[in-house]
């Protein structure tokens, strides 16, 4: 990630908007992406100052680019490359000794006089000769090991130059976000894949329904006594996961201090700016897409009701639908997703849960979080096999139980649901 | 009246958390049992204290009320639970059972009446901060509060830990935060020989949380959520670096009912560290302590020359960059260098104009006559530790090759710093020089020569800088040089840094101009 001084940003009408290189406007960065590329996969061996030197000239060819924009290049770049740290102990070891042994000879003055008859290039000569070299190469030595003198071992090389420019957008987006105080997402789906990224960056929720889907409202425990840039680095970490997702609408709140500073704008750090971004905006990470199920058993009953509706084996069930983790219950801090939601054709929503193992941890967990929303009506749907242990286990009033032999059928779980009556 | 259950008080991540609950008319006032509302806990606990959080559904406050909150549940007798006390220290039985009984005899030097006058002053409260000059002992102030802390716990060893709220008390879990690595080194060091105790390290890679540790500004900050429940006393070194919003987290996010602050410059804004520490407790002036307490010492300002080429090119930078202020003035009068810096960062000419402006920034920070004066007093010197500071890494390395002295920066590890530091202190190194890495708190007790080829323009950093050549030993006198490049910008910042007490009479020397001996 960058850091905040390496953002940049503009202000319009209450947004701000991270810098952005787009194709039609920023069309020579698809040739300086893949120069700049080229500078890291030939600069194996060359010194880290070097190559930013070398990302600089390049730059330096769309005369609008902005210092701080070489800055994030320079800075992605090195995410993507290993530096050879150098060799801190001998290097410091040998500083030791070098400096240990001028300490008998100094000052180190230019011209040799009658008390002072040591002369800098004479003792140094004299200490590059005891450690097998010239002075020359005992100077490059000396501070082989800080960070602008490490070298490059060796370079993570995009599939595709233009990945760089795809990163740097990202990277540029989330540098704002570490300004954030709190990010509300209105998802239409993927709300499991979005909590569980929010959980991954230790992100609090709050989640409202909407008319189709959910508005979550994600910040950390101080948020609620101040409005604090706290949890805006945990924002950004969030970001890209956020982007492998579909159907979402962020609005950030941006209090740019760090940002506005960067930017020489401290006018703007005395207001509250949005960041409004959704999957359209063409930002793209390499983050996970969301796992659409999590079993052979969800897998086989999705197809089954697929088929049932296309071959219409069972006309008078044409207008039942099934659909994958439709939605969720919210207890606190803790969020269940039912694997399937069954609407009706009264358009009523059924939750329907799975119990397909029977491990003892996997029971522990699905027992503690039946328990733990034992007031939501759902179906349970249990193989016939593991009815004797279900039944040895206490479980709620609200929560139906089918027991299926071998493959959980549309039909069956419809004739369920029928059963329980509205 | 039947018995309520208990409401829990909890930490979290950095903040408290109180259960919702019912409570009992004796405590409410009220002549039934009532769910805890804000009414209520405004009348415990003052107003504004505690936020409703839906999102867990419990109060929420931040940690460091705890102290006040901690005293109304005791005066009150609240029927609160409190649990904020987390099993965070492992090893903490065996660790300080032994630790105590040797730290007993600790081996702390005895401290001069106005470091009595402070500790008195400070344990009044157990809040607040010490204002004292570098080199007056602020460290062994804190080590003599921390002894007297784990004296005090050792002979109440089997006491309950709820004297936690109490500032006075017994509780001695102390985190103490410096500035940078290598004070966090030196402070473990110090809190080894002083007390006997191998104290905790966190940050700089290392991770080792026990009841007495030591860490930096930074690493605080980050782990203050976890950490905020771990400690009873909390020590601020070099306190003014407590501020902005998130690293005053670090005191914000902790229930240490006690905290001290240690400084030698006090900023003129004292409304946060006031809120986060506690009020000034004692401060001693730097005319106090001048030549008693602290060596004697002389300011001698050496203005050098430009070489020929450099004065050409800085001029021709100069010209090149007013000429472009001048241009942009005849269409916008009020434009200035703020606007450049912003205009630079959209590309163009202006973002040409900020590298001249560095390429003359680097002219006077480098100008090769500062090498040759060096050299000059260097030889002046001859026999004495010196210490030299300089405005860049750059610099730093350039007089470290030239001389081959050990230049100390941030990316020294903790072995070669001490070597260092240890080499100059015994005679190993004639000098050694450095950026900011030594502008606060490390001791070099023998110097008594600094040269400061370079830097801000800040009062703070040259008071610090002169307060690393001033512990006293013996009647010596300290000197601190400042070499700065005439007809540049460096003429301003020295008079900048000039106006405060400790730079008071500051002799101007025209430095002898050593003939060429051809």
């Amino acid at each position: 990630m960058l850091t905040k001084e390496l953002a940049i940003v503009s202000f319009e009408n209450g947004q701000i908007h991270p810098d952005r290189l787009v194709r039609n406007k920023h069309k020579i960065y698809v040739e300086l992406a893949s120069k700049m590329c080229d500078v890291y996969r030939q600069g194996i061996g060359k010194m880290r100052k070097n190559l930013h030197y070398d990302i600089h000239r390049i730059l330096e060819e769309d005369p609008q680019c902005p210092a701080r924009r070489i800055g994030a290049f320079c800075k992605l770049l090195d995410e993507w490359s290993d530096f050879d740290m150098g060799k801190p102990k001998q290097t410091a070891e040998l500083r030791q000794r070098v400096f240990r042994q001028a300490a008998s000879f100094h000052p180190l003055v230019q011209q040799a006089e009658s008390i002072l008859e040591h002369s800098e290039q004479s003792v140094k000569d004299r200490i590059a000769l005891s450690e097998n070299c010239t002075w020359l190469d005992l100077q490059e030595k000396l501070f082989s090991d800080i960070i602008e003198h490490q070298r490059l071992a060796k370079f993570h090389m995009p599939e595709e130059p233009t990945d760089l420019l795809a990163r740097y957008n990202v990277a540029q987006t989330q540098a704002v976000l570490m300004d954030a105080t709190d990010v509300t997402v209105d998802a239409l789906s993927d709300w499991k894949a979005i909590l569980r990224y929010a959980k991954l960056a230790q992100l609090m929720h709050r989640i409202e329904p909407l008319e189709h889907g959910y508005r979550i409202t994600l910040d950390g425990p101080a948020s609620v006594l101040r409005h604090t840039h706290r949890y805006g680095i945990q924002m950004a970490k969030f970001f890209p996961g956020l982007l492998a997702c579909k159907s979402w609408k962020l609005t950030a709140r941006i209090s740019p201090k760090h940002v506005a500073l960067a930017n020489q704008a401290p006018w703007a750090k005395k207001r509250t700016w949005q960041l409004n971004l959704d999957d359209s905006c063409g930002l793209q990470s390499r983050a996970a897409p969301p796992q659409y199920t999590d079993s052979q058993l969800e897998a086989d009953l999705i197809e089954n009701w697929r088929v049932m509706l296309l071959i219409e084996s069972a006309p008078e069930h044409s207008q039942w639908r099934l659909i994958r983790e439709g939605d969720l219950l919210v207890r606190g801090q803790r969020v269940f997703f039912p694997d399937f939601t069954v609407i009706t054709p009264n358009q009523e929503r059924i939750l329907l849960e799975i119990v397909g193992f029977w491990t003892p941890e996997y029971l522990r967990h699905k027992q503690e979080v039946l328990q733990a929303f034992s007031h939501a009506p759902l179906l349970l749907a249990i193989p016939q096999s593991l009815k004797k242990q279900w039944e040895r286990h206490s479980f709620s009033p609200n929560h139906k139980v089918l027991f299926f032999s071998q493959q959980l059928s549309p039909g069956e779980i419809i004739a369920a649901i029928e059963e329980i009556g509205p | 009246m039947t018995p309520m259950p208990l409401i829990r008080l909890t930490f979290d991540a950095g903040t408290l958390l109180l259960e919702s609950g019912s409570v009992a008319q004796g405590v409410a006032g009220d002549s039934q049992s009532t769910s805890l509302n804000s009414q209520i806990l405004a009348r415990w606990f003052g107003q504004g204290i505690w936020v409703w959080d839906p999102r867990v559904s419990k109060w929420r406050t931040d940690a460091y009320h705890y102290a006040d909150l901690h005293q109304a549940i005791t005066l009150l007798n609240l029927p609160i639970k409190d649990t904020i006390r987390a099993a965070k220290f492992s090893d903490e039985k065996e660790q300080v059972a032994d630790r105590i009984h040797e730290s007993s005899a600790n081996s702390l030097p005895s401290l001069r009446p106005e470091q009595i006058q402070a500790i008195q002053q400070w344990e009044k409260t157990g809040r607040g901060i010490i204002v004292m000059p570098t080199g007056t002992g602020k460290t062994e102030v804190a080590l003599a509060i921390l002894a007297r802390r784990i004296a005090s716990h050792n002979t109440k060893i089997s006491g309950t830990p709820d004297a936690l709220g109490d500032p006075n008390s017994s509780s001695y879990r102390s985190l103490i935060v410096a500035p940078v690595r290598d004070l966090m080194y030196q402070w473990h060091r110090r809190i080894l020989r002083g007390l006997k105790i191998d104290a905790g390290i966190l940050g700089d890679t290392h991770r080792q949380i026990r009841p007495v540790t030591v860490t930096t500004y930074a690493s605080a900050c980050i782990h203050a959520t976890e950490l905020g429940n771990a400690f009873d006393l909390l020590i601020f070194d070099e306190c003014h670096h407590l501020t902005g919003p998130i690293r005053a987290d670090a005191a914000r996010c902790s229930v240490a009912p006690s905290r001290l602050g240690l400084t030698a410059t006090l900023p003129e804004q004292t409304d946060a560290l006031v809120q986060w520490i506690g009020p000034v407790q004692y401060e001693l002036k730097m005319e106090q302590v001048r030549g008693s307490t602290l060596a004697d010492y002389e300011v001698v300002r050496i203005p050098i020359e430009l070489n020929p080429q450099e004065r050409a090119r800085y001029k021709n930078l100069s010209q090149q960059i007013s000429k472009y202020v001048y241009e942009r003035r005849k269409t916008d009068p009020e434009f200035a260098w703020k606007d450049l810096c912003a205009e630079a960062s959209k590309g163009s000419e202006a973002s040409r104009i900020m590298r001249l402006r560095r390429e003359k920034d680097a002219i006077e920070d480098r100008a090769e006559e500062k090498l040759r004066i060096l050299e000059d007093l260097f030889r002046l010197h001859l026999g004495e530790s010196m210490v030299i500071f300089t405005g860049s890494n750059a610099m730093a390395r350039a007089v470290s090759l030239r001389f081959l002295i050990p230049c100390l920066l941030s990316h020294c590890g903790k072995h070669e710093r001490l070597d260092y530091i240890e080499g100059l202190r015994d005679g190993i190194y004639p000098a050694i020089v450095a950026n900011q890495v030594l502008d606060e708190g490390v001791d070099l007790p023998e110097v008594k020569v600094a040269i400061v080829l370079g830097g801000k323009g800040s009062i703070r950093q040259a008071k610090q800088r002169l307060g690393r050549i001033l512990r006293k030993r013996g009647n010596r006198r300290a000197i601190l040089y400042e070499v700065v490049a005439t007809e540049t910008k460096e003429v301003n910042r020295s008079r900048k840094r000039r106006n405060n007490d400790a730079y008071e009479g500051t002799r101007h020397r025209q430095f002898r101009k050593r003939t060429d001996p051809s």
